[in-house]
């Protein structure tokens, strides 16, 4: 028997209200631009002033996120730390590398090259928290968010911890925003917040944020879901093949399309991108409600994490909130929860969610 | 002083501390403003960049950086001994 993944606390921080607590997304932040950025709420709540003064941006709101998860599932102390991000600190890799630049290699202080580091908010977290167990960083591109969910599984599974804190976060810096456009990933014009998803032109809008989780062994008295399996799928030739990765994916987790009750898909508003999700419906859920969370936190490589978020949140609440449905009406009971996200048409995963009564 | 009060605030990005709030003779490392040894390498840069004054000798260290005084009374005699 395959041992139980529960979800013992989440927290996130995002362009919308999510750190502040209350009704699910009850405030909207409505926008009408092509980057988003984090709703940053008082990080000195958690960190002191001696110590915020190095932390850029990305490393405020992984350790915000991760406190607020901790908070959440009533824990100080994890076992064991696992973060999830693709471009890392690149806030202060900006600062470092621009500095080489304009100093010809010279003068250039130690501040903003040791916070540039991808590890640099797992690491941060264990200070703060004076963890000294196991601690590890994934960057894998699209990817880095769910194995290091793969990993916190597989460890928690072994039985080498029992609570571990798990999280996916990416910043969106001036730099990054300048890069990544040139390759035509975000839209030309703004668009609305609750327009994008109908939206019929190519690119995206970008986003940011981090959300953590305490994942345990153990439910505790509030814990609302499982997480009942994850899955990752690398550039599928075609869309025949991601279909076919769902249904085996279903299949190895006792359940069938007709078991989801709700389907919480990755569209980002790109008409290119947002095909295959077309595809995916038509052939496995073609009556299923289906949700929706990139017109919320924009799009960036470890998203997923804000969908996980948003699920365990509608899984609480057994209700999806207006803003985030994209097609039909949720049922009156939300049992299985199916996350199907891919970034950049070339990394797609699976995450899927089961209510705790 | 005031414009190195302002100078250091402003390099290593001291948070709610006011150039008004920093004294004088007060040490700057552990006790003070807290710094620590990152903080002594950009103090390092900070004479550099602003008053192109190299540090010969890293064990003059602690009685420069010892605090603001000690650190515009360096700057002061370097710069007399350069004119």
């Amino acid at each position: 028997m395959m041992l139980t993944i529960y979800i013992n606390g989440t927290g996130c921080i995002s362009p919308q209200e999510t750190a502040a607590g209350g009704p699910l997304l009850a405030n909207l932040r409505e926008y009408e631009q092509v980057k988003l950025a984090t709703v940053d709420p008082d990080y000195k709540q958690w960190i002191d002033v001696k110590q915020i003064r190095r932390m850029s941006r990305v490393v405020k709101m992984g350790v915000g996120a991760a406190n607020l998860s901790l908070q959440a599932a009533g824990i100080t102390q994890p076992d064991a730390i696992v973060t999830g991000t693709a471009y890392g600190c690149l806030d202060d890799t900006g600062v470092f590398l621009t500095k080489m630049v304009n100093q010809q290699e010279e003068m250039l202080t130690p501040t903003a090259f040791i916070q540039s580091t991808h590890n640099t908010v797992g690491g941060q977290i264990a200070l703060l928290l004076g963890c000294n167990g196991y601690n590890n960083t994934f960057v894998h591109r699209g990817f880095s968010f769910e194995n290091a969910l793969l990993d916190t599984v597989m460890m928690l599974r072994e039985g080498s911890a029992q609570n571990i804190l798990v999280g996916g976060l990416d910043e969106l810096t001036p730099h990054s925003y300048q890069i990544l456009s040139r390759f035509g990933l975000y839209k030309k014009e703004p668009v609305k917040t609750m327009e994008l998803l109908k939206s019929p032109t190519r690119g995206t809008i970008a986003g940011e944020g981090a959300a953590f989780f305490t994942l345990g062994t153990q439910p505790e008295q509030h814990t609302v879901a499982e997480l009942t399996g994850i899955s990752t799928l690398y550039k599928p030739m075609w869309e025949g093949e991601v279909i076919g990765h769902i249904m085996k994916f279903l299949e190895d987790n006792n359940c069938t399309p007709n078991d989801i009750d709700l389907l919480v898909t990755g569209r980002n508003g790109d008409i290119d991108q947002d095909d295959i999700y077309e595809e995916v419906v038509e052939a496995l859920f073609p009556e299923h409600p289906e949700a929706s969370f990139k017109h919320l936190c924009g799009e960036y490589p470890t998203a997923a994490g804000f969908g996980m978020w948003l699920a365990n949140s509608i899984l609480a609440d057994q209700a999806v909130p207006d803003v985030a449905m994209f097609y039909g009406k949720a049922p009156r009971s939300i049992k299985k929860i199916l996350l199907y996200n891919h970034h950049q048409g070339t990394h797609h995963s699976l995450i899927l969610l089961s209510h705790v009564e | 002083m005031a414009d190195l009060k302002k100078q250091i605030i402003e390099q290593l990005n001291l948070q709610e501390v006011t150039p008004e709030s920093i004294s004088n003779d007060e040490p700057l490392f552990k006790e003070g403003l807290g710094l620590d040894s990152i903080d002594a390498l950009e103090l390092i840069v900070l004479l550099q960049q602003h008053y192109n004054i190299r540090i010969a000798n890293p064990e003059q260290g602690p009685e420069i950086f010892y605090s603001i005084r000690s650190m515009a009374e360096f700057i002061v005699a370097q710069q007399t001994a350069k004119a």
